[in-house]
């Protein structure tokens, strides 16, 4: 289906690709896998022809559509709407569009994923998460003859996964070749036939599942021995600084109830929908609750704007980083002091060294500090994103799906970091909806449920089914 | 994000231009009507009325229209020929008595005029024409303006020199005309040469960085302007005075507005045509009440125009 | 601060051209007429230049002008007060429109378009009603003398100066760079998005007011039907210059250059005397060229 020979790009300071060949067979799926900047996204772009590359050839024999990493939608225009753009059904001449005939056929590509949303929403009211499933069924509805998912389930929970693996596996049947690109190596595990790695640009390996286990592939793709993680904080918790009580916001969530205390991690699990960045954007101020009280270090805080929380040590990396956490016409540099500028003037010479400082501290792969941030990697733009959070020096950090579209060795850098953050003695609520990734780091687990909270349980003791029990709405047999 | 429809932009401006009309309306107040008649009434459409010229017909028909007991129903077009159109067909609609139209265009408000005659209501034309002819006509012919002026120039030139011409909007009637005009004298002085002409869009900020543009072009060339109105020749004086040439070029333009009869009296213009804005005005609403009363009237009232210069700017001050 | 090379390599082009056909053009009263005339231009350009970065709009620039202009004028006749005084009323004029504008944008969540294009009309009906519909003239030398000479351009330098450095060197201006590339992102990194977008209305305002003021000045007279259509002329250079329409990028270096590009531009279709029907397509044409040049010279 696919052959790519000797494929090279390079971007202003960087060698994205360099002589990279492939194979991809169709009826089957193919993992790519690699650290961030490994060069799986330029590749994939390149393939589905939306870049060019500088040397090298592609040979390919059938439609290609790709369903990006970084999600792009219509946020005023409906699911159905997003799901058809550029093929929508008409009828007649004059190109009268034909909605009932749109909105029956997103409703049934959207049942076959699994998803109960009525065709008729507005994108802007979906999660991340469901933003993503709705560009699958985009993809879908397109009849591709090679499908390129570029993390699809970064956001998405359990079994939304399963769902999707199961078109898949349709899919494959059908003579479909499918590229998959991930992080999360139990995935790749489930569900490729071949793997192939890239490391820097190059291509490292290419082989057939079976004859590969994580640990060796691990090796593959970050060439060295990895740690993981590191050991759960044993000291226990200190003060409380943050308390919540019966925080409601009709429509979203109910008399939310909980206590951060210094020094702990607090994991908050639950499936898309339930409510949880919701919370976390009240308690940042983006969007306050209606009732309810919140206190910071034991005194009552009146949260109207997010200018409000960092003034009382709240800080909040957002899931969504695009829409919230950069500045896309800034450089790294500027992204990075933009929440913690002082004073009426700027200090050149401090802003410089900070950023230098950062881009060093966090690793953030870039030419330089001016350079434009849009430019980066998802990973090292999520970094950016943390940096800046933290140099407002908060001492309650809410991370919102921090690990979302990261690599296994940034993953576990990142979570060694959040340990880090709990033993200095930050307040620390984790958003996840990655099962293992909640179950190692959290030191207390608050699950939600359709806007309320329906159990606190312990990490050490607690499986992911029982997770998923509390997080799932009653079957209601 | 709420999708904005450009009609609901364009709302605003209307209704503050309903509004000012309904406002002028009531500001002008009633005349008392004759005993046992009903009074009469007469849809105005004027040109533009952020224009001093235009403000003095305006007043003029006002007292005119309250010393014979008449209603007056005013409207602004904004310059707009299209407007102007619309705002007679809603005068029709509404059966006044009479209309008076002020044109913006020669051709473009023709079919104000066609279509009041064709509902039978007269209209009046005041100040300039129209292709379509309409019941009466009071005015000055624009034309003559610019002939007074030009003349004065060749007459203080001797007929030798060279002249530089600054046009009012292209293609709106004063414009056409008053080219006309100027033309006409220009052919029958050969030693008098068209040296430039520009638009200044009847703007004095854009008649004077033109002059100064002309300055440095063509310098100590010029030896007159004629700007066809005065609000550009105050712009190209200023420039003359500012590059200290004005010594030496004679400045014309139409109009009589206060700052120019001040400049004239200062010595500072050399001369400007009095178009009497008030006989035009008066004399538009005289001629649509004989209409509408059946009397006797004139179908075209020329009110001439008059030389202002240094020597009889006292009498124009005085008004 | 990107370098508009193409920009000015177009500018120095189109001066050589200029200069060749001719030579008066590169003399220095010329050149001085040239930069006195974009002065006001200019000075609009640089204040809107504030809101467009915010990623808004403000089309009430050409009436917050007249209107200043009134104002200004109407407390400059001779003997009356000091200078400063109508100069002060002008701007301060200005000011409240931008304020208004800025409010209603922020708290009224009104697209800026829409508040602005109703300042528009607000704010020529107030100079008519002020006015009397007629031009307020017998100005007091001191007041005329704003508006001579080299006066001008010695206000926009200092306005254009004084811009260049708030946006380079005060978190004020880089919050307002923050606002016009994300608002979301801005908002999420405690920035007050309101104050700033109510500062920038506001800022363009007053100095759309000091245009009206130099006018008024430059033309020895307040007249309430000034500056129609300059809002375009501004937005115009500015975007020439390089500011984006979305917001976040650009600057006032930018500002001035596209200001005197078609400065430039206006000036030699006189001194060519070029017909007036013609002059529209001419600048059209060559404006369009100048940004293609410089977008392709960035894009290497």
């Amino acid at each position: 289906m696919l052959q790519v020979r000797n494929l090279s790009k390079s971007f202003p300071g960087v060698r994205a690709l360099d002589n990279v060949s492939l194979d991809v067979v169709a009826g089957s799926v193919h993992a790519l896998m690699g650290e961030n900047g490994a060069g799986k996204s330029t590749l994939m772009r390149i393939v589905s022809g939306l870049d060019t590359a500088d040397a090298g050839e592609i040979r390919c024999s059938g439609r290609v559509v790709m369903i990006h990493q970084e999600l792009m939608p219509f946020r005023d225009l409906t699911v159905a709407e997003n799901i058809f753009m550029g093929q929508e059904p008409t009828r007649g001449i004059g190109g009268w569009l034909d909605k009932p005939a749109m909105h029956r056929e997103a409703q049934r590509l959207l049942e076959h994923l699994g998803m109960t949303l009525s065709p008729t929403r507005p994108m802007r009211h979906l999660s991340v998460a469901q933003m993503q499933t709705v560009e699958i069924a985009k993809a879908l509805s397109r009849r591709a003859e090679l499908l390129i998912m570029d993390e699809p389930t970064s956001a998405i929970s359990e079994h939304e996964v399963e769902a999707l693996f199961k078109i898949i596996r349709d899919l494959k049947a059908r003579g479909v070749a499918v590229i998959y690109i991930s992080h999360k190596m139990d995935e790749i595990f489930r569900i490729a036939d071949t793997v192939t790695v890239l490391r820097d640009g190059r291509h490292v390996a290419t082989h057939p599942i079976g004859e590969l286990d994580e640990a060796k592939l691990i090796a593959l793709m970050v060439g060295r021995e990895l740690s993981v993680g590191g050991p759960r904080s044993v000291e226990a918790a200190g003060e409380v600084a943050l308390e919540a009580r019966g925080l409601t916001k009709p429509g979203k969530f109910y008399d939310i109830t909980f206590t951060l205390r210094r020094g702990e991690i607090v994991g908050l699990a639950g499936l898309m929908g339930a409510g949880r960045t919701d919370v976390a954007n009240a308690i940042f101020g983006m969007t306050p609750a209606d009732s309810g009280e919140i206190r910071v270090h034991g005194r009552p805080a009146c949260i109207a704007s997010p200018r409000d929380a960092i003034a009382l040590g709240i800080g909040m990396v957002s899931e969504d980083r695009r829409e919230f956490g950069l500045v896309p016409t800034m450089s790294v540099k500027h992204n990075l002091t933009l929440a913690s500028l002082r004073g009426w003037l700027l200090d050149r010479r401090a802003e410089n060294r900070i950023a230098d400082e950062q881009i060093r501290a966090f690793a953030i792969k870039t030419p330089n500090r001016n350079q434009s941030v849009a430019h980066l990697s998802g990973g090292n733009q999520q970094k950016v994103v943390l940096a800046k959070t933290l140099l407002t020096e908060p001492t309650i950090l809410i991370l919102d799906e921090p690990t979302c579209g990261i690599d296994v060795g940034a993953k576990a850098e990142m979570h060694t970091f959040i340990r880090q953050l709990a033993r200095d003695g930050k307040a620390v609520l984790l958003i996840s909806s990655e099962l293992p990734e909640l179950l190692a780091l959290s030191d207390r687990l608050l699950v939600m449920r359709e806007g309320v909270l329906t159990a606190e349980l312990d990490p050490r003791h607690a499986t992911q089914e029982e997770i998923l029990q509390h997080a799932m709405p009653d079957s209601g047999e | 994000m709420k999708r904005i429809l450009v009609g609901q932009a364009l709302r605003l401006p209307i209704i503050m231009v309903a509004t000012g009309a309904v406002a002028l309306q009531l500001l002008c107040g009633c005349g008392r009507p004759e005993s046992g008649e009903k009074q009469i009434t007469i849809g105005v459409t004027l040109m533009n009325l952020p224009n001093e010229f235009i403000v003095m017909i305006h007043q003029a028909m006002e007292a005119k229209a309250k010393e014979l007991g008449v209603k007056l129903i005013v409207n602004d077009a904004q310059r707009s020929a299209e407007r102007q159109v619309q705002q007679v067909e809603s005068f029709i609609a509404q059966r006044v008595d009479a209309i008076i139209l002020n044109p913006c265009e020669v051709e473009a408000s023709s079919p104000a005029v066609d279509k009041a005659l064709a509902a039978g209501i007269p209209i009046v034309n005041v100040n300039s024409e129209t292709k379509s002819a309409p019941t009466a006509f009071v005015g000055s012919r624009d034309e003559e303006s610019a002939r007074i002026a030009m003349k004065l120039i060749a007459t203080r030139l001797n007929g030798q020199g060279n002249v530089v011409m600054m046009h009012g909007f292209m293609g709106q009637a004063a414009q056409i005309k008053r080219d006309q005009g100027a033309r006409e004298i220009l052919a029958k002085n050969p030693g008098l040469k068209l040296l430039a002409e520009q638009t200044g869009e009847w703007d004095r900020a854009k008649a004077m960085s033109l002059m100064e543009n002309w300055i440095q072009s063509l310098g100590p060339k010029i030896n007159a302007v004629f700007a066809q109105n005065d609000e550009m020749a105050m712009g190209a004086l200023l420039a003359l005075e500012q590059a200290k040439m004005k010594d030496k070029v004679i400045v014309a333009g139409v109009d009589a507005i206060s700052d120019a009869l001040q400049a004239i009296k200062a010595g500072r213009l050399d001369a400007t045509v009095f178009q009497d804005a008030r006989g035009q005005g008066s004399g538009a609403v005289e001629v649509a009440v004989k209409i509408v009363k059946k009397q006797p009237y004139e179908k075209q009232v020329f009110i001439p125009f008059q030389l202002v210069t240094k020597e009889n700017v006292g009498q124009y001050l005085k008004q | 601060m990107k370098s508009r090379l193409g920009l000015v390599i177009a500018l120095v082009v189109i001066g050589a051209a200029l200069a060749v056909a001719k030579p008066v053009f590169l003399t220095v009263p010329n050149l001085i007429n040239v930069v006195r005339q974009i002065s006001i231009n200019g000075i609009l350009a640089v204040g809107v230049t504030y809101v467009l970065l915010t990623g808004g709009v403000d089309l009430s620039l050409g009436s917050m002008v007249a209107l200043a202009g009134v104002v200004a004028a109407s407390f400059a006749h001779p003997g009356e007060y000091p200078v400063f005084v109508p100069v002060l009323l002008g701007v301060l004029a200005g000011a409240a429109c931008g304020g208004v504008n800025g409010f209603v944008v922020t708290k009224g969540r009104v697209a800026p378009f829409i508040v602005t294009l109703g300042m528009m009309a607000v704010a020529r009906g107030l100079a008519l009603v002020l006015s009397g519909g007629k031009p307020v003239s017998n100005l007091s030398a001191e007041f005329k003398w704003i508006g001579d000479g080299l006066v001008p351009i010695l206000v926009l330098l200092v306005v254009a100066g004084a811009s260049w450095v708030f946006l380079a060197n005060l978190k004020l201006g880089r919050h307002l760079y923050a606002v016009g590339g994300n608002e979301n992102a801005a908002r999420a990194s405690g920035i007050n998005v309101d104050a700033v977008k109510l500062f920038a209305y506001t800022v363009c305002g007053a100095l759309a007011g000091l245009a009206g003021v130099v006018l008024a000045a430059r033309i020895t007279s307040g007249q309430p039907n000034a500056g129609a259509g300059y809002e375009l002329d501004a937005i115009a250079a500015v975007v020439i210059g390089g500011t984006s329409l979305s917001g976040g990028v650009g600057g006032v270096g930018g500002t001035i250059l596209g200001a005197l590009l078609m400065g430039v531009i206006n000036n030699g279709l006189d001194l060519l005397n070029v017909s007036s029907y013609y002059q529209a397509i001419v600048k059209g044409i060559i404006i369009v060229g100048a940004v293609w040049l410089d977008r392709r010279k960035e894009k290497s």
